[in-house]
């Protein structure tokens, strides 16, 4: 993944690198421009001083030989020399590459010259006026290194500003995001942002604080919901049990008849069951038990395990304890309560005929073994109705409140199947 | 024995009234706040059900008022709230029992009847069933004068029986009233009928008649 800073750090790298390699030759054919008028200007300037100064004298054809020969030892590429013919050639400029002859390594040198012509005596002369200038190649190699300098500059300072802009600029949007990360809609508590001076943070943490407030609202009513619904359904599940039990003293009931009724047992029993668990789960959720007591899960167990005495020998299943003893939780004792149930009817109802149920406590665990033949689908399995089993009286709840309570404890709550055995582990600390 | 149920649901009362009322129970219906009020203060019952959503009113303030004037009637609160803190509330305020909606006719009638005993239990803590007899405070059984051991649940069982004589109950009935409020997270209700076997053999052991008889398809009855 890219960071979002890096993005532009990318583009804005690639961009100044275009444009530095572009300025790169403009750079060079404009200063060798200005090179070459500014040699021109001079060359022009030391002929026109020459043509008045040599005018000025009355120098005889041997002193122009002497001056040509001297001048021309001193000062390399000057001339003057006699031409023939009536017409004066136009004036020219040319340029000229020679071997350097002080610095074998450099293998020539790039001259400008002038050459004019002017009249001593009757006489017409040439005279070339040469200077040296700087190779194209040489200007191109040193206003290279240098852009490449810049171009190491500017990418330092692009990473220092980034590196700024990302502790600086960026930190109201980390912060937003760490309180996004550890949002949770089941505690009831608004999401409050902290006020940003960066108007595209402010609005992003305005809507989300929106939104939240909005999904609050929706999950309160969901929550009220499913708890008035719950409620509003207890009296016709109510009627309906005991409108079957008059039913069942009818005196002239028929056996297809008295099937039918009894058939119809299972399934409101199990109606009442989920009812009521959705409500102790809609007030789990609504922290209506949030007082807390000493409680000693040892005895809890117990006590579950006589009031299900009879289906674990309905099941033959071979009970094995290994309890530590004075084990204390600070819990509700209806939600303790509620969780040991659920997790001793769940191993119950998942064992097999003349299983075991292996019930181990520890200090700071509480695992709850039984065996089985598959492993139960782990990916939904705390979730409400995901019940993977194809069981009829299952209300597909209870490992969902098992769930909410250690939940709502901060207790942890695993499982997994090995050596043909379910094993629910829950974690006080 | 007179009984008020006090109760705003018209269809439940029904079948309360309809199912105690084949008992000794002589019933009446409140069903709102004022008219329960009402009753209470000019008549004296031997056992009040009280539903604690009530229009008009709430149920527990009826606990209150009942306190006020000193009554002592004997009040089992019908709640379909099931929540923890009316039932410690109630409780509290003199309630003798609670019982949660939706809940069997049979468990409603034997509430009734084991509150009632408990209510005459000073002058009276046997029950007597023909050869049967029943000491409430030893939790002892005799037939024709002889002790018989029976575990505790089909010593409840038993009990369970002379509170609903002459009534199908069906084996859910029966199995919520061993396990409580949990029968229903299981599918299979069989123990049910190891205990009555059970209960059966040793009464019968005994001298005692077969007062139990199996009902096919729907459960048990004792037959009176």
């Amino acid at each position: 993944m890219n960071k979002l800073l890096n993005k532009p750090f990318k583009a804005y790298t690639l961009f100044s690198l275009l444009i530095l390699l572009i300025s790169i030759p403009v750079y060079v054919l404009v200063v060798d421009q200005i090179w070459l008028r500014e040699l021109d200007e001079n060359n022009w300037l030391a002929l026109e001083h020459l043509k008045k100064n040599i005018n000025s004298r009355d120098y005889t054809d041997d002193d122009i030989a002497n001056i040509n020969e001297i001048w021309g030892e001193l000062q390399p590429g000057f001339s003057i020399a006699k031409i023939k013919g009536p017409s004066l050639p136009q004036d020219s400029i040319y340029e000229v590459q020679r071997n350097n002859a002080f610095d074998g390594e450099d293998e020539s040198d790039r001259f400008r010259g002038l050459r004019s012509s002017l009249i001593l005596q009757g006489q017409a002369y040439q005279i070339t006026i040469e200077t040296n200038v700087e190779e194209a190649d040489e200007t191109l190699l040193a206003i290279a290194l240098v852009t490449l300098l810049f171009f190491i500059v500017l990418i330092i300072g692009f990473i220092l500003i980034n590196r700024r802009l990302a502790r600086k600029t960026w930190q109201p949007f980390y912060k937003t995001l760490v309180s996004l990360r550890n949002f949770d809609l089941s505690k009831d508590e608004a999401l409050i942002l902290d006020k940003s001076n960066i108007a595209e943070f402010q609005e992003l943490n305005e809507s989300l604080e929106q939104l939240v407030a909005r999904n609050i609202k929706v999950y309160q009513q969901q929550k009220a919901f499913t708890e008035n619904a719950s409620h509003e359904l207890q009296t016709p599940i109510a009627l309906l049990k005991s409108k079957l039990d008059l039913l069942l003293q009818e005196k002239d009931l028929n056996p297809s008849l008295s099937t039918a009724l009894n058939a119809i047992e299972a399934p409101l029993a199990r109606l009442s069951r989920i009812n009521k668990n959705l409500l102790l789960l809609a007030k789990v959720e609504n922290q209506q038990y949030a007082t807390k007591e000493e409680i000693n899960l040892q005895a809890y167990l117990h006590s579950a395990l006589s009031l299900f005495e009879d289906y674990i020998n309905d099941k033959t299943l071979k009970v094995k304890l290994n309890l530590q003893e004075n084990i204390t939780l600070q819990a509700h004792s209806f939600l303790v309560e509620t969780l040991v149930h659920n997790f001793l009817s769940n191993a119950i109802r998942h064992s097999v005929l003349g299983g075991e149920l292996e019930i181990e406590l520890s200090a700071n665990t509480l695992w709850i073994r039984n065996s089985g033949k598959t492993s139960l689908d782990t990916k939904n399995l705390f979730e409400r109705f995901a019940s993977s089993s194809t069981e009829k009286v299952s209300s597909g709840l209870g490992l969902a409140i098992i769930k909410e309570v250690a939940n709502t404890y901060h207790w942890q709550l695993n499982y997994q199947f090995s050596a043909n055995q379910h094993v629910f582990t829950l974690c006080f600390d | 024995m007179k009984i008020l149920i006090i109760e705003d649901e018209k269809g439940l009362a029904n079948d309360m009234i309809s199912y105690l009322s084949k008992e000794r129970y002589l019933c009446e219906w409140a069903a709102d706040y004022p008219s329960a009020i009402a009753k209470i203060s000019s008549y004296a019952y031997d056992c009040i059900l009280l539903d604690l959503m009530l229009p008009g009113g709430d149920g527990l303030s009826i606990l209150a008022e009942l306190k006020k004037q000193n009554k002592e009637e004997g009040l089992i609160i019908i709640s379909a709230k099931n929540s923890l803190e009316d039932k410690v509330k109630g409780l509290r305020l003199g309630a003798d029992d609670y019982l949660a909606k939706p809940f069997h006719l049979a468990e409603l009638a034997a509430r009734v009847e084991s509150l009632i005993r408990r209510k005459q239990f000073d002058s009276n803590p046997l029950i007597t069933y023909n050869e049967i007899e029943i000491d409430i405070q030893a939790k002892a059984t005799k037939v024709k004068g002889e002790m018989i051991m029976l575990t505790k649940k089909e010593y409840e069982l038993l009990l369970f029986f002379l509170g609903n004589k002459n009534r199908v109950l069906s084996k859910s009935a029966l199995a919520e009233h061993l396990s409580g409020d949990f029968a229903d997270m299981f599918e299979n209700h069989d123990f049910v009928y190891a205990h009555i076997k059970n209960l059966k053999r040793k009464l019968k052991e005994k001298g005692s008649a077969d007062y139990i008889k199996t009902i096919y398809g729907t459960g048990y009855r004792w037959e009176a």
